[in-house]
């Protein structure tokens, strides 16, 4: 007997490259990897301009995760890793990547890529990823000026999303929307502990309560606490959202109406802005090691 | 250079037990770095700190509230678990009361001869604090001298005195060493040689700052500054912290801690009255904030060593839970601030999380730019 059963939580992973682009004796070939606590992304860019990248699910190797989220966003290049330059590890398991030069925290890399992605108007970065949320305030060249980090919980994260799309059925791409789908704004979810908060959720759907309500209740707690972050270091504007959550249209809108201001929205996909960040760094830091003939 | 040290504070206990045998005196734990410890030590006793060990426990809940801070939990599994089964006495001066919930269950669950509850003012800022803490000292010898059985002589209050200013000068020493662009030592080994004062006869830890102290002035270290720190905030004696934070391109160049510079940096002034002398001591020492009222007046204290060693940034750090360091956090921050010292808020436990903390200090790192990555 078999039970087929739906992983919810279970999103897409991908690659990309740009076949317009010529990579062959490129100035520079830099690459940015970001191992993080749930999702692991590659970034490969020539000469400063996004070449390639993909995105999956971090293993539990670390050094495996990052060979492979490599090897991945260079299918199809003609590319060899060999033929990288110089490549950044960051994220959660930022020293765990075997062939980087160096390591920079995820920290400093959204705020680097946010400003790419962006533009350097951009002075507030919030990156809601996997497992946990940054707020970062960053200058024109987007250099870190201040951060803070939450401590010690999932609300908020990406991990949580997975365990309420497990628990109501619903694929993890659909939370965001289908949480917008209704009438009325239900109060939100009191308790913004993961756990807590599906146990609360499952006497919800008992009283019979929709499947888009809970979501939304879910949904409007989480941009609740994350804005109690935010507000911790002040919102300056212009203000961004980077990671995973970035993608959970009911996150990010009520993130939006909560804080009365709108986030910059950006032609490169939000989940790769901490490897985007990092292959930056990569760029100046190969270019000030030729400059110094290492 | 600084293995004693290390042996000494690792080995607390073991030493404590062979002063012991070797001395013909008892041993007694101090509960605040306002224990006058210079009446103590005159009366042919040894006292050291009690400190935690910061490992997980489970015996203290049925003794002390759960939003009291991890470190007098920390303190009394300590005694609860039997690790200081050594001491005869136990002291407490009045600092807060998470503190004094630690000593007044340790002597309630604890055996222990002699136990000493010292009312030290918490107002110091005002002129009756000197007289008021006097009178404290002079009820503290004679409850000593009544558990010893034998008078303690002015001589040998002067002598002891003697004996920890100089500890005080010699640490002051090293301390002003850490000035230095390259210091010749690294913040763990300042932690680890102050830690180890604690707990060590004052004349033996003396003896191994003078034998130092010369060669340590010539020393270079073969590691890269990187940025300059300053650590401030609730007692620490966390060596597994400091180390992380030496790893990723720091050092730490100075301290405002009650187990760090706030334990020894100013002086006993004589002049005549050595009991006296002693209470102005305790008064006029660089305070702790559930003493530092109307006036804050360690702010400036904190501003200036930041100034004096040259930091790029400051971490602050607090006890989960201890209020009185959490109020001054914001006031604190924002002056450092206004001063172009950047600070990151840590908030400790019995345990430090070394991975959630290693991302703060290296972006903290990062975004002082003492390397240029763009």
């Amino acid at each position: 007997m078999t039970t087929a059963t739906k992983e919810y939580w279970r999103w897409k992973e991908y690659n990309w490259h740009d076949e317009t682009m010529d990579p062959k004796g490129a100035d520079t070939i830099t690459a940015g990897v970001d191992i993080g606590s749930v999702s692991s992304q590659a970034v490969v860019m020539v000469n400063g301009e996004l070449y390639a990248y993909s995105n999956m699910r971090t293993g539990s190797d670390s050094p495996d995760s990052a060979r492979k989220a490599m090897n991945w966003a260079l299918e199809g290049t003609g590319l060899k890793p060999d033929d990288i330059h110089y490549t950044v590890g960051t994220g959660y398991g930022r020293v765990n990547v075997p062939f980087a030069d160096r390591a920079i925290t995820e920290i400093a890399c959204h705020a680097r890529g946010g400003n790419m992605m962006y533009g350097s108007t951009v002075r507030t970065i919030l990156d809601m990823g996997g497992q946990d949320c940054k707020a970062i305030h960053c200058d024109e060249r987007g250099k870190v000026t201040n951060f803070l980090m939450n401590d010690k919980c999932a609300a908020g994260t990406g991990r949580g999303m997975e365990v309420f799309a497990d628990l109501l059925n619903v694929s993890i791409e659909d939370v965001g929307d289908l949480s917008l789908a209704v009438d009325e704004e239900p109060p939100p979810v009191s308790s913004t502990c993961v756990v807590f908060a599906k146990s609360e959720a499952s006497s919800l759907l008992r009283e019979g309560w929709s499947t888009n309500r809970v979501l939304a209740a879910y949904c409007s707690a989480m941009a609740h606490r994350v804005v109690s972050l935010l507000e911790r270091i002040g919102v300056e504007k212009d203000f961004a959202i980077t990671g995973g959550i970035a993608k959970n249209s009911g996150v990010a809108t009520r993130l939006e109406k909560e804080l009365n201001l709108v986030s910059l929205k950006s032609k490169y996909d939000t989940q790769i802005a901490g490897a985007l960040g990092g292959a930056l760094f990569a760029k100046a830091l190969v270019e000030k090691q030729r400059k110094k003939g290492g | 250079m600084f293995t004693k040290f290390h042996e000494w504070y690792k080995n607390r206990h073991d030493y404590a037990r062979a002063w012991r045998e070797q001395n013909d005196g008892e041993v007694v734990g101090c509960f605040c770095s306002y224990v006058p410890e210079e009446l103590i030590y005159a009366a042919g006793l040894l006292p050291v700190r009690v400190l935690g060990s910061h490992e997980p426990q489970d015996v203290t809940e049925p003794h002390i509230f759960g939003m009291f801070c991890p470190f007098c939990r920390d303190v009394l599994a300590q005694g609860l678990k039997g690790r200081y089964n050594y001491l005869k006495g136990i002291v407490l001066a009045q600092s807060c009361l998470h503190l004094r919930q630690a000593f007044t269950s340790w002597r309630n669950h604890v055996p222990a001869d002699f136990a000493h509850y010292i009312y030290f003012p918490n107002k110091v800022q005002t002129k009756h604090a000197y007289s008021y803490y006097h009178g404290e000292l002079v009820k503290f010898r004679k409850a000593l001298e009544e558990w010893i059985g034998r008078a303690i002589s002015d001589d040998s209050i002067k002598a002891a005195a003697e004996l920890y200013n100089e500890n005080r000068r010699l640490m002051r020493e090293v301390y002003e060493l850490r000035k230095a662009a390259n210091p010749p030592l690294t913040g763990l080994e300042a932690m680890i040689m102050v830690a180890s004062s604690y707990f060590v006869d004052k004349k033996d830890h003396n003896a191994e700052l003078k034998r130092i102290l010369p060669e340590l002035k010539s020393r270079t270290l073969e590691r890269e500054t990187g940025g300059r720190l300053m650590i401030v905030g609730s007692e620490n004696d966390d060596t597994e912290f400091v180390q992380m934070v030496e790893s990723v391109g720091a050092t730490v160049v100075v301290d405002d801690h009650c187990t760090g510079s706030r334990y020894f940096w100013n002086a006993t002034e004589f002049s005549g009255d050595v009991m006296q002398d002693i209470a102005n001591r305790y008064i006029d020492r660089p305070p702790c904030p559930t003493k530092d009222w109307e006036e804050r007046s360690r702010f400036p204290h904190v501003l200036q060593l930041a100034r004096e060693y040259n930091v790029d940034g400051v971490i602050l750090i607090q006890q989960k839970f201890c209020d009185p360091h959490e109020c001054d956090m914001v006031p604190l921050k924002e002056l450092l601030n206004n001063n172009d010292l950047p600070t990151l808020f840590l908030e400790f436990d019995v345990t430090v999380p070394v991975g959630q903390f290693r991302i703060r200090v290296e972006a903290f790192l990062e975004m002082l730019g003492v390397e240029e990555l763009f």
